[in-house]
């Protein structure tokens, strides 16, 4: 190549430093950082130098190390109990006054404080130094408060000796300085906001819908009236539960006041109690009922466990009828199906008597969501709640081929949801990948020949990878069954094992993070999602398909980067 | 909202060596078991990072408890630092591997998923580093795929950055001025914390990674000349006058001393930060700190690892 010349200077250096190294080897390592390590040659030059030394068995600079042992925490009460030289300083102070100050330090502006601290701030005689905050900590040393500083260290110069709050300092409230202000807003929100929150709420809405309800004490005393249903404002609908009369009718405008958030499982719902206030409200232009109605349908992916009175429309995929006897010795039929529409899919069950074809078009009122296995599933009560369409909302789905594309953290962040398709980088390997043991009765993955519930017993051999996968912004744990985990590597569950058995169960982890750590994967399947994160069934796995190439000039639409 | 908080896993942000070598703002957990952070200072809050790089050193060393190693990846826009503990004997192995490769000659790329850690130094400063999870050797394609990842976040924290800079630093501000939900919390910190910096200095490694992947040959030059080898490498004794805009290492060490010593010296790793941040690297420094005391006696060391000025 002509373009050695270019590495002239970096070469010159790299002979200085190891006198024997030889001039082509140098040329193609070099050559090698820069069009395989993407590092260009004066980036590269310590690198090579070093590669050089060490193939020529030179001393190398090392990296050092000098541990310091960790300084053990000093608990004291007074200052007086302080030596020059003490760090990792626990003590309680009063904050008597705080100064910020805006230091340039090593080119950068900081801000900086300092002030007043006085030992023995609860009782007896208290001594004042000074303190320097070197860690921005004025949101918890404002005067007048006391404070607990854990990580401190004492400062010794001028024969004086003051306190140094450091970055990694922890700074704990312990008393509010001035006077704490706690708000109770009585200021309506919006009923989008009023759903996110917690605690005492005001709404002003209208009653979408209302029904007097019964609910069977627990310790059996009996049953207590309440009146349960739905309100709406323009930013979204909310179920409520009122423990006392409700006389205000369905569609009237009403103010309530103080009323509590409370959640059942994932939904959350107004409470209306002895504290609650509720007037009617006037507003000749709050959204009329026609309006709110539209504002209460529901599409599948907005589904959440414990909903109700939902209003829906779905396509059915398939339909089934299932008889049983239930524990009071009753023969019940069952009816239930996969549905779907153009936001996911999920299940519909119905104790109603009803026979949809595949295909149909299903409007629903007043359903509820239980969830079964982690996903949703609408559930009505009487065939009364439905509607079959004859006009089609949307363009047939064909169920085959119907995964909505969400992105990851839409759905880390939303609930749980079928006929997904999300993707993600693979950042994490399960050790217990690849052939695992089902309890025979329960179908749980047994840990060393045990079920946790069914104890020792001989397993069920299955096969399945954990992953987790991110995008840098959410992650998600992904569990691979055995077709799309034999589809995804190539091998089959006699070979998975023969790998394992001749290479160990590390080997094999070994192997899959080799091929897949730090790759892209798409999902199509289902996310369970829960306080703790989500968890992706996939029901198939590819790997991404692009090329870098690809990848970068994406980004650059995306960002409007140009070279 | 979530009222529960119960511990989910904390994503692994993608991020170039330069960003997390500049951070030096830790948020350390309130509890026992809440997660840690080094904020950047475009705002990332980094518990758990996917990152990069050429391998550049592996060292094992010896300790009580068993074996531990420190090991370097370069990126285009610095070094990565990461270790792998001696109560991770799971990774051993393959750290193993990785060391023999290494010292026998061979360079490879290799993607890590790795902890944030960092280590404190008196006065505040802040040295960045991983400990590792998860750890493979990738072909030049899956690294350029990286690459591309790290380059869409940072492009993702700069618009972040910039969005939040006409903004009040409060979390709804924040979030009306267009910065991202997960940006918001690292954003007020990065923001209260970190003075005005050119965010010129990030765009040079995505140019730089966008070009490579896209095999252009536009070539970015970074703003500030990173010092060179033959700086560092001056024989002992010798005045140094190659002008460097971040300074030379030895006067930067002499100024620091100067500036901190009330009595009782500075300490060994204010000295090597100061050095890191005016961007030598932490060797140039430990070799200039040796230089100034055992050569040019301008230093004297009174107790094991706190410096001054010989008195004149």
């Amino acid at each position: 190549m002509s373009d050695d010349g270019r590495y002239a200077t970096q070469i010159a250096v790299v002979k200085e430093e190891c006198k024997d190294a030889d001039e082509a080897e140098i040329i193609k390592e070099f050559r090698r950082y820069e069009e395989e390590f993407l590092i260009p040659p004066e980036d590269a030059l310590r690198s090579v130098i070093r590669k050089f030394q060490i193939a020529a068995g030179q001393e190398v600079s090392t990296i050092s190390s000098r541990s310091r042992p960790a300084i053990a925490e000093k608990k004291v009460t007074k200052f007086s109990e302080l030596k020059d030289d003490d760090k990792n300083v626990t003590i309680e102070v009063a904050v008597v006054s705080y100064i910020p100050k805006i230091q340039t330090v090593r080119g950068e502006e900081r801000q900086i404080a300092y002030g007043w601290v006085e030992d023995s701030p609860w009782e007896g005689e208290r001594e004042r130094w000074d303190f320097t905050d070197w860690g921005d900590h004025s949101q918890n040393l404002t005067p007048g408060s006391i404070v607990r500083l854990e990580g401190v260290s004492v400062n010794f110069w001028n024969d004086r000796r003051s306190i140094n709050i450091n970055r990694p300092s922890r700074v704990t409230v312990l008393k509010e300085g001035g006077q704490p202000v706690t708000k109770i807003s009585d200021e309506p929100v919006p009923i989008s906001e009023a759903g996110e929150a917690e605690g005492i709420v005001s709404v002003v809405a209208r009653v979408l819908s209302k029904k007097d309800d019964q609910i069977v004490k627990k310790d059996g005393s009996g049953t207590l009236d309440i009146v349960r249903g739905r309100l709406a404002d323009p930013s979204g609908t909310i179920g409520f539960i009122s423990w006392r009369d409700f006389e205000h009718e369905v569609g009237s405008l009403i103010k309530i006041d103080r009323a509590q958030i409370r959640r059942f499982r994932d939904t959350p719902e107004i409470n209306i109690g002895d504290l609650t206030k509720i007037e009617p409200f006037h507003d000749s232009s709050f959204a009329s009922m026609d309006d709110l109605q539209s504002v209460n349908r529901s599409t599948i992916s907005e589904l959440r466990d414990g909903a109700r009175d939902i209003e829906i429309t779905v396509q059915v995929e398939n339909w089934q009828a299932r008889t049983f006897t239930n524990a009071d010795g009753e023969e019940r039929t069952v009816r239930s199906g996969d549905v779907m529409d153009p936001t996911g899919r999920c299940r519909l069950t119905s104790w109603g008597e009803m026979s949809p074809e595949p295909g149909a078009f299903l409007h629903l009122k007043g359903a509820r969501v239980q969830f079964w296995q982690g996903s949703p599933d609408l559930v009505i009560d009487s065939a009364d709640q439905v509607i079959d369409l004859s006009d089609p909302p949307w363009d047939a789905i064909d169920p085959a081929d119907h995964w909505v594309e969400v992105d990851l953290t839409d759905l880390v962040n939303g609930g749980s949801r079928r006929g997904i398709r999300t993707a993600g980088t693979v950042v994490a390997i399960a050790n217990n990948s690849g052939i695992i043991e089902r309890c025979p009765e329960c179908r749980r993955v047994m840990r060393e020949g045990e079920c946790a519930e069914h104890g020792p017993q001989r397993g069920d051999e299955d096969v399945r990878l954990r992953f987790v996968l991110d995008d840098g912004i959410s992650n998600a744990s992904t569990l691979i069954g055995k077709e799309a985990t034999e589809a995804l590597t190539g091998m089959d569950q006699a070979q998975i094992r023969d790998a394992i058995d001749a290479n160990t169960r590390a080997g094999y982890i070994a192997t899959l993070r080799e091929r897949f750590l730090a790759r892209k994967l798409h999902v199509n399947g289902r996310a369970m999602v829960d306080t703790q994160g989500a968890i992706l069934m996939a029901d198939s796995v590819e790997v991404d398909t692009r090329t870098p190439e690809e990848a970068a000039n994406e980004v650059m639409a995306r960002w409007g980067v140009v070279l | 909202m979530n009222q529960a908080t119960r511990r989910s896993r904390q994503t692994a942000i993608r991020l170039f060596a330069q960003e997390y070598m500049d951070a030096d703002l830790p948020e350390e957990g309130a509890g026992e078991y809440d997660p840690s952070f080094v904020i950047t200072k475009l705002g990332a809050k980094v518990n758990r990072a996917l990152v990069g790089g050429v391998i550049d050193r592996v060292e094992r060393r010896e300790t009580e408890s068993g074996s531990f190693y420190t090991a370097h990846l370069r990126d285009p826009t610095g070094t990565h630092r990461f270790e792998v503990a001696s109560f991770q004997p799971e990774l051993h192995a393959d750290i193993e591997e990785i060391l023999n490769r290494f010292e026998s000659g061979d360079r490879f790329l290799m993607l890590l998923v790795g902890r944030a850690r960092w280590f404190e130094t008196e006065d505040g400063g802040m040295f960045t580093s991983f400990r590792a999870e998860e750890f493979s050797i990738v072909d030049k394609d899956l690294y350029t795929h990286w690459l591309v990842e790290a380059s869409e976040a940072t492009l993702r924290r700069l618009d972040a950055y910039e969005a939040s800079i006409e903004s009040d630093l409060t979390p709804a501000a924040l979030e009306s001025a267009g910065v991202p939900s997960d940006l918001i919390d690292g954003m007020v910190l990065a923001r209260g914390h970190y003075g005005e910096f050119d965010t010129e200095n990030y765009r040079v490694g995505i140019l730089q990674s966008l070009s490579m992947a896209t095999g252009s040959d536009a070539i970015f030059e970074a703003p500030p000349a990173q010092p060179t080898l033959e700086q560092s490498n001056e024989s002992a004794g010798e005045v140094i006058q190659t002008p460097v805009p971040t300074g030379d290492v030895s006067d930067i060490l002499l100024e620091t001393i100067r500036i901190k010593d009330d009595g009782d010296g500075v300490d060994y790793d204010t000295l090597v930060h100061a050095a890191v941040v005016a961007g030598h690297s932490r060797e140039e420094a430990e070799d200039a700190i040796d230089n100034l005391r055992d050569i040019e006696g301008s230093i004297i060391e009174p107790r094991f690892s706190f410096f001054r000025l010989t008195p004149q």
